[in-house]
């Protein structure tokens, strides 16, 4: 590089740093509230399957709107099981009820079982 | 000691190991974002022209540091924090232009960027004469609208070489280009940013003396 582009850069990084050191407490103190926050992200665990609510709930909009669609004019007949249940994983609750996941499926293996019973 | 004992005790000093290590990594990244936390906001104040929207970038950056990245060595934190950093500077230039867009539907503009001056309303600590103070001001509001108006690349690449002072091997990995890209786009960012400012050399005073 030219020894005028390496003056200048190094001006630019002088001016730079003096407007840095000039930053005001007000500024300063809220930036130190943001690393704390940041910090206090570490001590966080993660939440992994919150990941996948973004997903799952464009899956299940592609999917009712394919049964909507195959069906049109069933709007007044009782929902099939399938989209009953998708209803209610969308539904308030649905965050819980996912967690849960593996209870209900459990709960689903003793409810088949009886019936064979 | 029996073996119950034995298996408690070791239980107990890995435990306890691992809550150093994590202490040890929190007062790292505490240093870290600390050391870097005032020249990042300068950076993307000067991307965005805005000094809360910069803070929200940068406080963004930190937490996506600290969640996703802090198990990572300290060499790799500046140009990954960076890099987190330029991305949520772009995501807010994108965001903008929708935003824009739809105000220019309704008739109105979101913001006028020339209105904006960050150093304006900054005191002058060093204690110099008004006239100096006031040229020292003009002189960085011109340097910093000449780069903000650059293009995205050249900016990224001007401020985190001459700014932050990140290698060309670093500024690559903050950018998500190639080295040689890195070059280029800053070759062209300092010739593009000394021509603008060519009217300004009579009185420049960029960090240096004052020529009359």
């Amino acid at each position: 590089m030219k020894s005028t582009d390496e003056a200048f850069s190094k001006r630019a990084k002088e001016s730079f740093d003096e407007t840095v050191e000039k930053l005001d407490a007000s500024t300063l103190s809220r930036l130190n509230r943001a690393r704390h926050a940041a910090l206090a992200e570490m001590q966080q665990p993660s939440r992994q399957w919150s990941r996948w609510l973004p997903a799952t709930g464009v899956a299940a909009a592609v999917l009712v709107a394919i049964m909507v669609m195959q069906n049109p004019a069933g709007f007044d007949e009782p929902l099939p099981p399938a989209v009953a249940d998708m209803e209610i994983l969308l539904g308030e609750d649905s965050l819980e009820m996912l967690e849960d996941l593996e209870f209900y499926s459990w709960l689903d293996v003793v409810e088949q079982e009886n019936d064979v019973g | 000691m029996d073996v119950g004992s034995a298996v408690f005790a070791v239980s107990c000093n890995g435990t306890a190991a691992t809550g150093t290590r994590e202490l040890q990594k929190e007062q790292q990244l505490n240093r870290f974002l600390a050391e870097v936390e005032r020249r990042a906001l300068r950076i993307a104040e000067i991307g965005v022209r805005d000094r809360d929207e910069a803070l929200d970038l940068v406080q963004d950056a930190m937490i996506k540091l600290a969640r996703h990245y802090s198990g990572r060595s300290q060499e790799e934190w500046t140009p990954l924090f960076y890099r987190i950093l330029q991305n949520g500077v772009r995501d807010w230039h994108r965001k903008q232009v929708v935003r824009n867009r739809v105000m220019s539907f309704f008739g109105r503009r979101a913001s006028d960027d020339n209105d904006y001056d960050a150093i304006a309303a900054a005191p002058d600590l060093a204690g110099r004469a008004p006239d100096e103070e006031l040229q020292n001001r003009e002189a960085m509001q011109s340097l910093e609208i000449a780069v903000h108006n650059l293009p995205a690349r050249q900016r990224e690449a001007f401020m985190l070489r001459t700014f932050e002072g990140l290698d060309v091997k670093g500024t690559a990995t903050a950018m998500g280009c190639s080295q040689g890209s890195v070059k280029t786009h800053y070759s062209r960012a300092v010739h593009a940013l000394r021509d603008q400012l060519e009217e300004h050399r009579p009185d420049d005073v960029i960090g240096g003396e004052v020529r009359r």
